[in-house]
């Protein structure tokens, strides 16, 4: 077979590989919109924040004109992580009189389980940089520079749900 | 007692030399940072130490070996974002996928294919982290092109990874690498 036979075979492989992720995601997005009901509304991807237990806005890739990029270098692996502070995001979506100090955030990740809780207190100081970063796989994980979520293994991957419960 | 037919498939040499490019891309991976905040940005050195080894090492299966032993390196010493499994399916992806191509495209001193083997493998690594993602229902993608982005980062690095690897293998030739080797074997 000839070299120019072998690079086209293989360019049509790397290309139906890349058509499958993207169709079949294309695809779960759909689905997820559909079986979404009530919330409808929803954009495939987007996280919705509750707040008391009601679902009173969605983080919404629309709305990144409107944030501004933060960035930092994280301590333990000398990593950048560049993306959207939980600050800016929860003050462009929630009244004022819902963020007080010691108001509720858990940041949660069903599929992985996981969750993160915090205070707006901590969310507020900006030199604990809890932040959004955008993961290879596109979907957004919480990092920070505060202690308890300072490595891979605290962070919160594929975040799909923020809670804010005001006491 | 008779030893298995694929015992002696790799020598003991051929072995510590797999062994120690495995080492040496988890290392890489660990140590080297680019100023590059794109997906798949350490397919640059990742692809290109692993099409090193297909050379150094050749003889089918030497790039599943390398995948798997740093897949191994790589879970116990806690690398990537989403778990043991997934960082040695992953570095055992990208091994298993340039043995894949190599089957089509075996001339890894070759530029155009050794970059299309360096594409193909990187992304290997990357649809084993979607199958996982998709499998344990993880969110669709925040941005409508966030998928896309990291599909094309992913070939596009690994790609540039290859032909790094293939300009590293012309140089280890002429430097007389490869006839000094064949003497060890």
């Amino acid at each position: 077979m000839s070299q120019t036979k072998r690079l086209l075979i293989g360019i049509v492989i790397l290309g139906g590989l890349a058509g499958l992720v993207l169709s079949v995601e294309m695809w779960r997005g759909a689905a997820l919109a559909q079986s979404a009901g009530a919330e409808a509304t929803l954009t495939p991807g987007a996280v919705p924040i509750y707040l008391q237990g009601q679902r009173v806005a969605a983080f919404e890739p629309a709305d990144l004109e409107r944030l501004p990029l933060a960035n930092f270098v994280e301590p333990v692996e000398n990593k950048t992580q560049e993306g959207w502070l939980l600050y800016d995001v929860l003050r462009l979506y929630l009244p004022e009189e819902a963020l007080l100090a010691d108001t509720q955030v858990r940041v949660i990740s069903t599929s992985r389980g996981k969750s993160a809780e915090l205070t707006w207190g901590e969310i507020a100081d900006l030199k604990n940089m809890v932040m959004f970063d955008l993961s290879g796989r596109g979907t957004l994980k919480l990092v920070s520079l505060l202690d308890r979520l300072a490595t891979r293994d605290q962070w919160v991957q594929d975040t799909d749900r923020i809670e804010v419960n005001v006491p | 007692m008779t030893r298995p037919a694929w015992s002696g498939y790799f020598s003991t040499f051929q072995l510590i030399l797999l062994a120690l490019f495995s080492a040496l891309i988890v290392v890489a991976k660990i140590v080297l940072r680019t100023p590059l905040q794109l997906p798949g940005h350490t397919g640059i050195f990742w692809m290109a130490i692993m099409l090193v080894a297909t050379r150094v090492v050749p003889r089918r299966g030497a790039a599943s070996v390398v995948g798997v032993t740093s897949g191994i390196m790589a879970a116990f010493l806690g690398a990537g974002d989403f778990g043991a499994l997934n960082t040695f399916l992953s570095y055992t992806a990208v091994g298993v996928g340039v043995d894949l191509a190599m089957l089509l495209l075996p001339n890894m001193e070759n530029l155009p294919q050794a970059a299309l083997v360096g594409a193909l493998g990187h992304t290997g690594k990357f649809l084993v982290k979607w199958v996982i993602g998709v499998v344990a229902q993880a969110p669709v993608g925040f941005l409508a092109l966030g998928l896309a982005r990291s599909i094309a980062g992913y070939i596009v690095f690994g790609a540039l990874g290859g032909v790094l690897g293939a300009l590293t293998l012309l140089a280890l030739r002429r430097a007389g690498y490869f006839a000094y080797l064949a003497e060890k074997k």
